[in-house]
C-alpha cells in the first residue's frame, strides 16, 4: 500500500509539474509545445496506470531526459550539416538586412550632436515617445517624433546644466530608469529631417544619421544610397553579391543540400591524411581503453585480498588522479613534458623533446591517458570483484588450480561479463576524447609542410581545426564531418556490440 | 617468504601505483604551497611553504560559493542519474523486449556525437526554456542539472547492466514465484545486491559532473553561480596563466576534496562484505 | 480494479490540488507583474554586461554606480572561456548580453554576424581617445566600440643583468649569449614560441625582417586579397628568423611557451622578455629591476612593429536594452574615471587621453609602453585574420625547430589562402 501511495504522489507531482509548465506555454500561444506537453503527460499517466509495458515503465524517465537534452540537440546539430550555418551565416535574411542597414548608418557630415531627453505626451510607461533635443550651440529646443521635428517655445522649456531638457510644458520627461524600459522603441525611433533622420545615441545624446545602404524589396537587393552600387541577394550562398563579385560580410543561413558532404569527400586536406589519422585514432582509443583497463584491473586484483592491510588508504590515494579536475591535470602534464623546463626531463636528467616528435608525443598522450583513466578502471573492477563470490575461486583452488588459473578461468570471464559493455563505451568515449589531445599537444607535432594535420590529431580535433580554424566557425561543415565520423565509429561499435551477444546469452 | 608471495607483492603493486598516481599531484601540491606560485619556479619539492595561495584563493575569489554550487549540482545530478540509469539497467538486463538491443546500441552511439557542436542547439533550447520557465533556464542550478540528466542513461546504464548481468537470475525468478512484483524484485532484491556498483556509478557520475566544463561555462555566467571547473578555468585563462598558477593548483587540490569525501562515504558499499553473503543464496 | 479506480481518483485529486496551487502561484505572480508595471516609476530596465573574469571584477563598482545614478539594474557576468564565440552564439539565440567587453580584433567577426552595432561618438569624444586606438576600432569606416585600454609588446629587460637596452636583435643576442656563457642566465631571450608557435609574439621580428600578413587598401584598411604569407618576402623574413632558432643562435626555442616565458624571466633565468603590460605585475612581484623598451629589430632591417591591441566596449546588436547599452558605452565609458579604475585593476595604458594623463605621473611604465607602440600597427580585425593564426604559428614553430623556411612558409601560405577562399 505504501508503494501505491508513493506511486500516486509521484504521478500527482508529474501532473502538477505539467500544469505548472503549461501556463507559460498557453499564455504565449505556443500550441505545439503545449500539445507535446499534454501528450507526454497523458502518455506517462497511461503508462504508469496500466499493468502492461513493464520495460517502458523503467525506461521512461531516463528516455524522456535523453530525448529532450541529448537526442534533440544532436538531431538539431546534425540537421545543420545541410546548411551553410556558421560565422557570417547565422541568422535569417531579414536579420542580415537589419544588420547591414544598421551598420551603414553614419552621422551626416557637418551635422550637430544634440543633447537628448526622452519624453512622452502620455503615460511614462505607454505614451507615445518624443525626443526633446537641444542644439548645444544655439540652445534652441525641438521636439521630434516619427512625423518630424517641431520647434518648442523657449518659455515652455527648462534646460538643465548638461544642456538636456529637464521639463517642458505638455511633455513628461522620462527618467533613465523609465526610459530604459522602453529601449526598443527608443532605438527604433528615427525623427525624419532633410537629409537623414535624428536618432538616439544612448539616452542623453542624439545625432543626425543617414543609412548608407538600404534594402530594396523590389529587386531583393541592397543599394548604396550615395554610389548607387547594388548587391543582389544570392539565395544559393546566402549573401548579397555585387556585379563585380564583391560580397557583403553579413550573410544568412540557407540550405546547401549535400554540398558540405561532397566537400568532405573531395577536400584533399581531409582525404589526404584521413587514413593515417583514423589509424592513430584507433590506436589511441584502444590504447587508452586497453591500457587503463589492464593496469586498473591488475592493481584492483592485487589489492583485492582480505590480507592486504590498509586497503582503504590505498584506494583513496589511487583514486586521487581521477578526483582532480581532468582539464587542470592535462595542463599540468603538458608542462611536465616540456623539453627544457619540464619536470620529467629534469627529474630523469634527459633531454627528450617529448611533444616535438611524433612517436614520443604519441607515447606521452597515451601515458597521460593511462594516468588519468586507470583509477576509473580500478574502481570499476574493484566493484565488480566484490560482486563475484569469493567461494567460486576458492572452490577452484580446492580443485587444484593455481591462483593464476583460477583467476583466468573463473574470475576473468565473470569480470568480462560485467565490464565488456563498459569497455565498449569507454572506447567510444576515448575515440572522441577532444580534451585529452587539445589540452596537451593540440594535435601536434605537425609536419612543416602540413599545418592542418598533426601526429596526435584525432578525427575530432582535426574536425575542430578544419571547421573553426579557418575563416571563423563553420558549423554546417563541422556537422557534416561529424556525421561521417559518427557513421564510422557507429559501424565499428555495432559490430563489436554484436560479438558480445554470445557472451551475454550465457547469463541472460 | 610465504608472506611475500601471498601478500607482499600486493603491497608492492599498490605502492608502485601510488607513486605513479601521486607524482604529478605532488607537483601540484608543491606549486600550491610555493609562495611565488609561478610555473617554472615549481619543482617536485616545494621551495618554500606558505598557504598564501589558499588564503588568496578564498579571499579574492568566490571559491566558497563555487564549491557549494558544484557540490549541489554534482550531488543532485549524480544522485538522480544513478537512480534513472539503475531503472533502465534493470530492464535491459532482466527483460527481453523489442528494441532492447537497438536501445542499448543507441545509448552508446548518442554519446559519440561531439559535444562542442551541440552548444548551438543547447543555446537555442535553453533560450526558449528561459523565456517560458525562467526557474529552469540559464543561470539556474535546475537547468544545468536537467541538462546533465540528459546524459544520465548514457554510460551509467551500460556500467550497471553489466553488473546486473552478474547477479544470478534464479534469485529474482524465485522471488517472482513467491509472488513478488517486478518493482519489488527491483527495489527489494536487486538494488541491495548491486549496491557496490550503485556507489561506483554514483561516484563516477559525481566526478564527471563536477569536472564538466563546456556547458557549465555557457550556462552559469553570474559569478556567484559558477561551478568549480569554470571558476578555476577563469583563473588561468589567457595571460593570467602564470600569475595565478599557484592559486589554480590550490583550487585543484581543494576541488578533489568533495570527491574524496564522497568516495570515503561510498567506500563502505564498494568494499567487500555487503554482497558476499547475499549472492550465496 | 477498485483499488486502481481509487488510485486514479487520488491522482486526479492530487493533480487538482496541485493545479489549484499552481494556478494561485501563477496568479499572484501575475499580479506581482502587474504591480510592477503600474508602478512604472520604480521599475527599472536591466543592463547585462559580459567580460572576462578579471575585468568583470574591476567593472563591478562602476556598473553599480551607473545603475544607481540612472535607476537601472546592471548585471556583470564573467565568461571564463570562449567569450567571443559564446557571445555570438548567445546573441543569435537571443540570450546574449547588452554590452560585451573584448579585444578590438573581434570586430570583423562580430560585424559579419550582425552581433554588434556601431556607436556614434561626438567629435569631442573622439578627440579624447588616442588616435591609434580609435583607428583600431574603426572598421569599414564605422566606429564599432569605445576603446578603454591599449596593449602592445615591448622588450622588458632585467637591468641588473643587462644595463644597456639593445639597439638591434643582434645586440640582444650578443648580450644574451654572453650572459649564458657566464652562467648568469640560462636562456638568451624569453619570447614565447611553444609547440604550435605564436604569431602575435613573433610579429615584431617578422615585420622587421620584411614580412607582412595582409597588405592595405588605398583607404588604409587591411586587404584580405593581398596575403603576405608565402610570398618571397615572407620566405626571406623566415630565413632570418631561422637563424635565431634552435639550429641557429638558440634565441628562439619551442620549449619557451606561454606558460613559462614570463616565469623564466621573473626567475632571473633570462635577461630579456618580449611581452605586454600583463607581465608587469609578475615582474614587480618578483622584485626585478626592469626597463621597458621597444622590441629591437634586425640590424639594417625595417622597424619591428608590434601589434596594437585595443580593449573595447561593444554594444550588442541583439541586446534587449540597446538604448541603455548605447548610453553606457558612448556616454559613460568615455569618461576617464572608469578607464582609470580599469587601469588600476590591470596596468594597461588607458586609451582615453584624459585617463592616461591622470595616471602617467604615478606610473613611468606607461610612457614606455606608449613609446614601444610608436611603430605598432593595429591587430587586423578582418575576419580573414582567423585563418592566419594557426598555420602561421605552426610554421613558426617548425622553422624555429629547424625546418626549411621556404617549404614551410609556402605550405602555410597555401593553407591560409585555401581557408580564406572557402
Amino acid at each position: 500500500m505504501a508503494a501505491r501511495l508513493v506511486k500516486i504522489t509521484l504521478l500527482g507531482l508529474v501532473v502538477a509539474i505539467a500544469i505548472w509548465a503549461a501556463f507559460p506555454l498557453a499564455e504565449n500561444h505556443a500550441w505545439i509545445g503545449l500539445g507535446i506537453l499534454v501528450a507526454t503527460t497523458a502518455g506517462l499517466l497511461y503508462l504508469y496506470l496500466t499493468r502492461r509495458h513493464i520495460p517502458a515503465k523503467y525506461l521512461a524517465p531516463g528516455t524522456l531526459l535523453l530525448v529532450a537534452f541529448q537526442v534533440f540537440p544532436v538531431l538539431y546539430t546534425a540537421s545543420t550539416a545541410f546548411t551553410n550555418y556558421g560565422d557570417g551565416h547565422r541568422g535569417s535574411e531579414e536579420e542580415a538586412v537589419v544588420a547591414i542597414q544598421t551598420a551603414s548608418v553614419t552621422q551626416v557630415p557637418g551635422s550637430v550632436q544634440y543633447a537628448l531627453s526622452i519624453a512622452t505626451t502620455g503615460d511614462p510607461a505607454t505614451g507615445p515617445l518624443v525626443f526633446l533635443i537641444t542644439d548645444p550651440a544655439t540652445k534652441t529646443t525641438k521636439a521630434g517624433d516619427a512625423k518630424g521635428l517641431k520647434k518648442l517655445d523657449p518659455a515652455d522649456v527648462t534646460v538643465g546644466v548638461t544642456g538636456k531638457v529637464t521639463a517642458a510644458d505638455g511633455y513628461t520627461v522620462l527618467t533613465a530608469g523609465q526610459a530604459s524600459l522602453r529601449s526598443k522603441e527608443i532605438t527604433a525611433l528615427a525623427v525624419p529631417v532633410d537629409g537623414g533622420a535624428i536618432r538616439s545615441s544612448g539616452l542623453s545624446r542624439a545625432y543626425e544619421g543617414k543609412a548608407g545602404r538600404l534594402y530594396d524589396k523590389g529587386c531583393d537587393c541592397i543599394r548604396d544610397t550615395t554610389t548607387g552600387k547594388v548587391w543582389k541577394a544570392d539565395r544559393r550562398t546566402g549573401s548579397f553579391v555585387a556585379a563585380d563579385g564583391e560580397r557583403l560580410a553579413q550573410g544568412w543561413k540557407v540550405g546547401v543540400g549535400f554540398a558540405n558532404f561532397t566537400r568532405v569527400v573531395t577536400d584533399p586536406d581531409i582525404s589526404g591524411p584521413f587514413l593515417r589519422t583514423l589509424v592513430w585514432n584507433f590506436v589511441f582509443a584502444i590504447g587508452s581503453t586497453g591500457g587503463t583497463f589492464l593496469l586498473g584491473m591488475f592493481v584492483a586484483v592485487a589489492l583485492h585480498s582480505q590480507r592486504v592491510r590498509g586497503r582503504n588508504l590505498y584506494r583513496v590515494l589511487l583514486v586521487l588522479p581521477y578526483a582532480m579536475p581532468a582539464f587542470a591535470m592535462l595542463l599540468v602534464w603538458r608542462d611536465m613534458f616540456n623539453k627544457d623546463f619540464g619536470l620529467i626531463n629534469n627529474f630523469f636528467g634527459i633531454g627528450v623533446d617529448w611533444l616535438g616528435q611524433p612517436m614520443t608525443a604519441r607515447i606521452a598522450v597515451l601515458l597521460v591517458q593511462l594516468w588519468l583513466g586507470y583509477p576509473y578502471m580500478f574502481l570499476v573492477t574493484t566493484g565488480a570483484l566484490q560482486a563475484i563470490p569469493g567461494e567460486l575461486s576458492e572452490a577452484s583452488r580446492i580443485d587444484g588450480a593455481g591462483p593464476w588459473q583460477s583467476f583466468r578461468r573463473i574470475v576473468l570471464p565473470l569480470l568480462m561479463v560485467a565490464l565488456t559493455p563498459l569497455l565498449i563505451s569507454s572506447f567510444a568515449f576515448n575515440f572522441n576524447n577532444f580534451n585529452a589531445i587539445y589540452l596537451t599537444t593540440e594535435g601536434g607535432p605537425f609536419q612543416p609542410d602540413n599545418p592542418a594535420n598533426g601526429a596526435t590529431d584525432l578525427l575530432i580535433t582535426y574536425t575542430y581545426r578544419l571547421a573553426f580554424g579557418g575563416s571563423g566557425a563553420q558549423y554546417g561543415y563541422a556537422a557534416a564531418i561529424s556525421i561521417f565520423i559518427f557513421l564510422i565509429v557507429g559501424t565499428i561499435s555495432a559490430i563489436a556490440f554484436r560479438r558480445t551477444r554470445a557472451q551475454e546469452e550465457v547469463y541472460a | 617468504m610465504r608472506w611475500l608471495k601471498k601478500v607482499g607483492w600486493r603491497h608492492a603493486v599498490g605502492l608502485l601505483a601510488i607513486v605513479f598516481s601521486l607524482g604529478p599531484i605532488l607537483f601540484v601540491i608543491s606549486a600550491a604551497l610555493n609562495p611565488l606560485g609561478t610555473l617554472s619556479s615549481s619543482r617536485l619539492m616545494p621551495t618554500g611553504v606558505s598557504l598564501d595561495n589558499f588564503t588568496k584563493l578564498l579571499r579574492d575569489t568566490n571559491f566558497g560559493q563555487w564549491f557549494l554550487n558544484s557540490v549541489i549540482i554534482a550531488g543532485t545530478a549524480s544522485g538522480v542519474a544513478v537512480f534513472v540509469s539503475a531503472l533502465a539497467a534493470y530492464v535491459f538486463s532482466r527483460r527481453r523486449f523489442r528494441g532492447r538491443r537497438t536501445g542499448l546500441l543507441s545509448l552508446l552511439l548518442i554519446q559519440m556525437f561531439p559535444q562542442f557542436l551541440a552548444v548551438v542547439a543547447i543555446f537555442l533550447m535553453f533560450g526558449a526554456i528561459t523565456d517560458y520557465w525562467p526557474a529552469i533556464g540559464f543561470n539556474t542550478w535546475w537547468g544545468l542539472v536537467l541538462l546533465y540528466l540528459g546524459g544520465a542513461l548514457g554510460v551509467g546504464t551500460w556500467l550497471m547492466k553489466g553488473f546486473f548481468d552478474t547477479v544470478p537470475r534464479e534469485l529474482d525468478e524465485s522471488a517472482t514465484v513467491d509472488g513478488a512484483g517486478h518493482a519489488q524484485v527491483f527495489f527489494r532484491i536487486l538494488l541491495p545486491l548491486v549496491a557496490p556498483v550503485l556507489a561506483v556509478t554514483g561516484l563516477l557520475a559525481f566526478i564527471s559532473t563536477i569536472n564538466e566544463f563546456i556547458f557549465a561555462n555557457i550556462f552559469l555566467t553570474d559569478s556567484s553561480a559558477k561551478t568549480l571547473s569554470v571558476g578555476l578555468w577563469g583563473l588561468v585563462a589567457a595571460e593570467q596563466r602564470n600569475t595565478n598558477f599557484g592559486m589554480f593548483c590550490a583550487g585543484t587540490l581543494l576541488t578533489a576534496i568533495p570527491t574524496v569525501l564522497v568516495f570515503q562515504l561510498l567506500q563502505r558499499y564498494i568494499v567487500e562484505g555487503l554482497t558476499a553473503g547475499a549472492v550465496k543464496g | 480494479m477498485r483499488i486502481r479506480a481509487v488510485g486514479v481518483a487520488a491522482a486526479l485529486t492530487l493533480a487538482l490540488i496541485a493545479a489549484g496551487c499552481g494556478d494561485k502561484a501563477n496568479k499572484s505572480d501575475k499580479s506581482g507583474n502587474a504591480a510592477g508595471a503600474s508602478a512604472g516609476a520604480k521599475a527599472t530596465g536591466e543592463l547585462v554586461i559580459w567580460a572576462d573574469d578579471k575585468r568583470a571584477a574591476a567593472l563591478k563598482p562602476f556598473a553599480d554606480k551607473f545603475g544607481t545614478e540612472n535607476g537601472v539594474t546592471v548585471k556583470i557576468q564573467a565568461i571564463s572561456k570562449d567569450q567571443q564565440t559564446t557571445f555570438v552564439t548567445a546573441s543569435q539565440q537571443g540570450s546574449g548580453p547588452d554590452v560585451t567587453v573584448g579585444a578590438h580584433d573581434w570586430i570583423g567577426n562580430l560585424v559579419q554576424n550582425g552581433a554588434i552595432d556601431p556607436v556614434q561618438l561626438s567629435d569631442t569624444q573622439k578627440s579624447g581617445i588616442a588616435a591609434n586606438a580609435l583607428k583600431a576600432v574603426t572598421f569599414n569606416g564605422q566606429t564599432y566600440g569605445v576603446p578603454y585600454a591599449t596593449e602592445n609588446l615591448a622588450l622588458i629587460r632585467n637591468t641588473d643583468l643587462a644595463p644597456q637596452a639593445p639597439a638591434t636583435i643582434e645586440d640582444l643576442i650578443g648580450t644574451g649569449q654572453k650572459l649564458v656563457k657566464d652562467k648568469k642566465a640560462a636562456e638568451i631571450l624569453c619570447l614565447q614560441v611553444g609547440q604550435t608557435g605564436d604569431a602575435y609574439h613573433l610579429y615584431p621580428l617578422y615585420s622587421s625582417a620584411g614580412g607582412y600578413l595582409f597588405g592595405t587598401t588605398a583607404s588604409g584598411d587591411y586587404n584580405p586579397k593581398d596575403l603576405g604569407v608565402g610570398t618571397p618576402a615572407s620566405v626571406a623574413a623566415f630565413k632570418k628568423i631561422a637563424a635565431l632558432g634552435e639550429k641557429g643562435s638558440g634565441a628562439l626555442k619551442r620549449s619557451i611557451t606561454s606558460d613559462n616565458s614570463i616565469s623564466t624571466f621573473t626567475g632571473k633565468k633570462c635577461a630579456f622578455l618580449v611581452s605586454g603590460p600583463w607581465a608587469i605585475t609578475d615582474v614587480k612581484k618578483a622584485g626585478i629591476k626592469y626597463d621597458i623598451t621597444p622590441v629591437p629589430g634586425f640590424a639594417g632591417g625595417k622597424p619591428a612593429q608590434p601589434f596594437l591591441g585595443v580593449q573595447t566596449f561593444y554594444v550588442a546588436a541583439k541586446g534587449k536594452n540597446k538604448a541603455l547599452a548605447q548610453e553606457f558605452v558612448t556616454n559613460y565609458v568615455t569618461t576617464p574615471d572608469l578607464a582609470v579604475a580599469l587601469y588600476q585593476a590591470e596596468p594597461r595604458p588607458p586609451a582615453l587621453t584624459a585617463a592616461f594623463d591622470q595616471v602617467k605621473g604615478t606610473d613611468p611604465d606607461l610612457a614606455k609602453w606608449q613609446a614601444a607602440a610608436k611603430d605598432a600597427i593595429p591587430l587586423p580585425s578582418i575576419p580573414e585574420m582567423a585563418a592566419i593564426w594557426d598555420p602561421f604559428g605552426k610554421a613558426e614553430a617548425a622553422i624555429v625547430g629547424g625546418a626549411d623556411p621556404a617549404k614551410t612558409i609556402e605550405a602555410a601560405g597555401k593553407t591560409i589562402s585555401g581557408s580564406i577562399n572557402k
